[in-house]
């Protein structure tokens, strides 16, 4: 290097989060006196404006060429901070930050062991700072399409919302016609304004938008490319009805022998094989069900096609799959509500069936139904006489230990929403609502609930404990809780609250997107308050309830956030592409094209004039830079050097022995381990985290040159979500253990695991029991750790 | 919170399921519900004189119910044992010495002999019920629902010692 680097190091309190645990003056001492350091400060809050422009004027006055910024996660703050050094004219690049906060000091109690650690942590960013290079980020184009998958009120919300500005949408939709759950409402609370009346036309808008194409009846089953050029393959299931010819006159469906319970009445009552979901369905037009139709299931019949007056029906319709090319995907796959029959199977144990009687008496109803019933005037499934005493039991699935933890926040509006709407309908009918906390936490929402006290509705605090069927009627009991006392009472209609569920197959989805799901399994957002409606991966977008249960104008707002957010990132029609990936040194390679095959994103090609990486494709992982046998492929920002460097660094100076160094994936694993400081759980002092873009990056040599400074241990973790998988690990990890037995170094030094993000607890179990480990081996004695020094140095002159 | 199930405690949500569930309810002071708030309270002399604890006959509808999976059953029989070993009166006199009576005629049988349970709670309660019940036992006799001698298991001498023993562990703790 031409330029001798010159440092400066800047160490945050975090407002006593860092410094209550670490001695920040006593760390300033020792980093001080670190090869290279210009100028070493203490601030209180670093990511404050005063502390960002402490570093801008430093950079300035003292010259300074790079910097590290002592303080929280780099997932928080490696931004702001880039930000404030570009301001002083510096390369964002040579900037760079030591994690003593949610991987130190929130997680060691002993100020003396968080001391000498973050010291530890800092020294091995300040030699990896010595390596860093300025790095420029280039520009690629991207489409400006979206897709919305799930066209349900989020759904359609969004793509309006895109649509109006100009964006090109796709609304992919499984089931035959738009309009989600809220199609089958009644009505909404607080207001009490008639759902259909206000969805339809804007399910009608929708369909006429010039810039919205409704794909429905499909659903994605492969997702390829990258951030501003997805592309989504999406299987489009035949309807056997020409929706351009179906004028919906319903004389099909009146001649169809098949009958079947109605989905969109939610089984209470019967429709053809041939069906409209409902009247303002859209597209308007009616579909087949396969598995019913005589046509298909034993060659006879198609008498539909006879009486079809405009020729609609298609009954070797077949299968399409469609490739659709967008910039960024919107995921508002909704919820689906528990079915009490299936709990005992979805939660183990938990037998809903048996305490509520759902199923086994007609006049047990989910939430959902009663919408049904009202709008099919309200009357019991069991005879066509209006209810009188109706309980509405609520939380049935939901606050649980096993099973749903999270509360559905729509059950208790919705409760004394129906209340009302009964006692409109029957007004000597008498609703009693059994609730164990009522949440009225909207807008307009207490007031909702005074009203309904103002109408006479019974509410008794107290979980229902059981719904027995007595001949015509139900009898429940349970205990009210402010008297004390048990209730037992006889009921014509109970109306149940079931837990609300992600979507059948968010699961699925979520890996073809790539992104997470949370422990609830609804999808994860980026960040619960900055990040609400963003995902892990650039593109990706959340909205409703496929985030968790929400009401229709939480529901809504979201749609908004998501669209803005959205026209964010494609508007400006072009993307910053990080620069933190891997190159060629073509001088030493010898075209073998091991790495091709490693590629997981397939961007590296073997071409007559030589091996070539894609640099939009490339996502910076580094399997291909470890797997070189010539060493000629290096990563940008994860050079050889550096990485050694901050190995070598991390490792030295006193403290705690064992020493274990962990690298962790950067995203995934990185995270996880941030979220174990979140929560303050403790771990083992023994254990220094090194990020890296994948464990794939690591090599023996790196490993070889943690055991050479003084490591003990060292684990590698992998993100489950990362392409390097779980497989992989193994066996490069395995690998890595046989090859570490020429050095004397035992293969019980060496663990690795996968993570998701949220499962810290496992990121941390791993520490702690391989700290136990670690210490009850002999340390490694240092004439080995010179052996292996002396043939580091060996291979690398050669 | 030491006891069986007990670490739980803090996780009532005091919905009142175990109340509504429990078909002893109308004969206890509190609800279930209300007795685990009170442990939670630390209202340590209310939940030991209560008549809840000694009431619960365990069926465990209300463990099976609970939506925070708490174990209802092994916490009120962990709070007889405490009721037990410290000198807070009990309300229901009947209770403690059922569990008396009953636990030393399994310890010396091995099997319950339910004409003597009987008889030794009247003795202990109230006498005056051995010749109120005289003829109905006579009645339950005649048709072969009790027997005078009790029937005993193998070796019910082991069956002491096991009693003797967790007596001796509980006298250590």
């Amino acid at each position: 290097m031409t330029i001798p680097p010159s440092i400066g190091v800047y160490i945050c309190h975090c407002g006593g989060n860092i410094s209550d645990t670490v001695d920040v003056a006593k760390v300033k001492e020792a980093i001080t006196k670190s090869h290279g350091v210009k100028i070493c400060e203490t601030y209180d809050y670093m990511c404050s404006k005063p502390g960002q422009d402490m570093i801008e004027r430093d950079i300035n006055e003292h010259k300074l060429n790079r910097v590290v910024v002592a303080s929280c996660s780099p997932r928080m703050h490696l931004d702001t901070f880039r930000r404030a050094v570009k301001r002083a004219r510096l390369n964002p690049y040579l900037l760079d930050m030591a994690n003593i906060r949610e991987q130190c000091s929130w997680v060691h109690d002993d100020k003396e062991l968080a001391t000498t650690k973050a010291t530890a942590i800092i020294r091995g960013m300040v030699e990896r700072a010595r390596h860093l290079e300025p790095l420029e980020a280039k520009k690629i184009a991207v489409n400006r399409d979206v897709a919305v998958v799930g066209g349900g009120i989020a759904g359609i919300l969004a793509s309006i919302e895109l649509a109006d500005k100009g964006y090109k949408v796709y609304l992919i939709e499984r089931s035959p016609s738009i309009g989600g759950r809220m199609a089958q409402l009644s009505k909404t609370f607080p207001t009490l304004d008639c759902s259909a009346c206000i969805l339809t036309p804007k399910m009608v808008y929708v369909s006429q938008h010039p810039n919205i194409e409704i794909i429905d009846m499909a659903e994605p089953i492969a997702v390829n490319g990258s951030p501003g050029n997805y592309s989504i393959t999406v299987t489009i299931r035949p309807r056997y009805v020409d929706k351009e010819r179906c004028i919906s006159c319903g004389e099909c469906a009146r001649v169809c022998p098949v009958k079947k319970p109605s989905e969109h009445e939610e089984g209470l009552t019967q429709e053809k094989s041939i069906f409209l979901p409902f009247k303002q369905a859209v597209p308007n037009a009616y579909v087949i069900d396969r598995d019913l139709c005589l046509w298909f299931n034993k060659g006879v019949c198609r008498v539909c096609e006879r009486f079809c007056k405009g020729k609609a029906i298609v009954f070797d319709q077949k299968e399409e799959i469609r490739e659709l090319k967008v910039g960024a995907v919107v995921v508002c796959t909704g919820y689906q509500q528990l079915d009490p029959r299936l709990s005992k199977e979805i939660f183990g144990g938990l037998d809903l069936f048996g305490q509520y009687g759902f199923g086994l008496h007609p006049d047990v109803v989910t939430n959902l139904q009663f919408e049904r019933l009202m709008l099919q005037g309200i009357h019991r499934p069991s005879s066509n006489n209006p209810p009188k005493k109706v309980a509405f039991a609520l939380c049935v699935g939901s606050r649980m230990d096993q099973g749903v933890q999270y509360c559905c926040k729509i059950g208790c509006m919705n409760a004394i929403k129906q209340a009302l709407l009964l006692l409109k309908a029957v007004p000597d009918a008498e609703p009693w609502i059994f609730y164990t906390d009522i949440r009225a936490h909207g807008k307009g929402y207490e007031e909702f609930y005074s009203n309904a006290r103002a109408h006479n509705v019974k509410f008794i605090r107290g979980r229902v404990a059981e719904v027995v069927p007595n001949g015509d009627s139900l009898i429940l009991r349970a205990e009210d809780t402010i008297l004390s006392r048990q209730v037992e009472e006889e009921f014509d209609l109970v109306v149940l609250s079931p837990a609300l569920l992600p979507n059948e197959g968010s699961a699925e989805l979520s890996k073809m997107l790539g992104i997470d799901l949370g422990l609830d399994s609804f999808f994860l957002e980026k960040h619960h308050k900055l990040r609400p409606v963003d995902t892990k991966r650039e593109g990706v977008y959340l909205a409703g309830c496929a985030l968790g249960p929400k009401d229709i104008r939480e529901t809504t707002i979201e749609t908004m956030a998501t669209a803005s957010k959205v026209t964010t990132f494609l508007g400006k029609g072009e993307l910053s592409v990080s620069p933190e990936i891997a190159h060629i040194l073509p001088e030493r390679c010898n075209a073998c094209e091991e790495c091709v095959k490693y590629c997981p994103t397939k961007a590296i090609e073997s071409t007559p004039s030589g091996v070539v990486i894609n640099s939009i494709s490339c996502t910076g992982c580094g399997i291909c830079v470890a797997r070189c046998p010539t060493e000629a492929i290096d990563l940008k920002h994860s050079t050889d050097a550096q990485l050694i460097a901050q190995i070598q660094g991390t490792c030295t100076g006193e403290g705690d022995r064992p020493l274990i160094i962990a690298f962790l994936e950067r995203t995934t694993a990185y995270g996880s381990a941030d979220l174990a400081g979140q929560t303050r759980v403790s771990y083992a002092g023994s254990v220094r985290i090194i990020a890296v873009p994948s464990t794939g990056r690591v090599s023996l040599r790196h490993l070889l040159h943690a055991f050479a400074s003084d490591a003990d241990g060292v684990i590698l973790i992998e993100g489950d979500d990362s392409p390097f998988q779980e497989d992989q690990v193994r066996e490069h990890v395995n690998n890595m253990k046989k090859e570490l037995g020429r050095f004397g170094v035992e293969s019980l030094r060496v663990a690795s695991t996968t993570t998701t993000l949220p499962q810290y607890d496992k990121v941390v179990n791993l520490f702690q029991t391989f700290h136990e480990r670690i210490s009850k081996m002999k340390r490694i004695p240092p004439e080995k750790r010179q052996k292996i020094a002396e043939a580091l140095a060996g291979s690398g002159s050669a | 919170m030491k006891m069986p199930g007990g670490d739980k405690i803090l996780d009532c949500i005091q919905c009142g399921v175990c109340a509504g569930s429990c078909h002893a309810r109308f004969a206890m002071d509190y609800s279930p519900m209300q007795i685990l708030k009170m442990v939670h309270l630390g209202l340590r002399r209310e939940v030991l004189s209560s008549s809840t604890i000694w009431i619960c006959a365990s069926c465990y509808t209300c463990a099976s119910r609970c939506p925070r999976s708490l174990d209802i059953p092994a916490i009120m029989s962990g709070l007889k044992n405490v009721a037990m070993r410290t000198n807070v009166p009990a309300p229901v006199a009947l209770k403690p010495i059922f569990h008396r009576q009953f636990t030393e005629i399994i310890g010396r049988y091995g099997r319950m002999h339910e004409p003597e349970l009987k008889m030794r709670l009247m003795k202990k309660t109230n006498p005056f019920e051995i010749l109120q019940n005289a003829s109905f036992g006579v009645r339950m006799f005649r048709k072969g629902k009790v027997r005078l001698r009790p029937s005993r298991i193998g070796s019910s001498t082991h069956f002491s010692e096991i009693f003797r023993n967790a007596s001796n562990e509980e006298r250590r703790r």
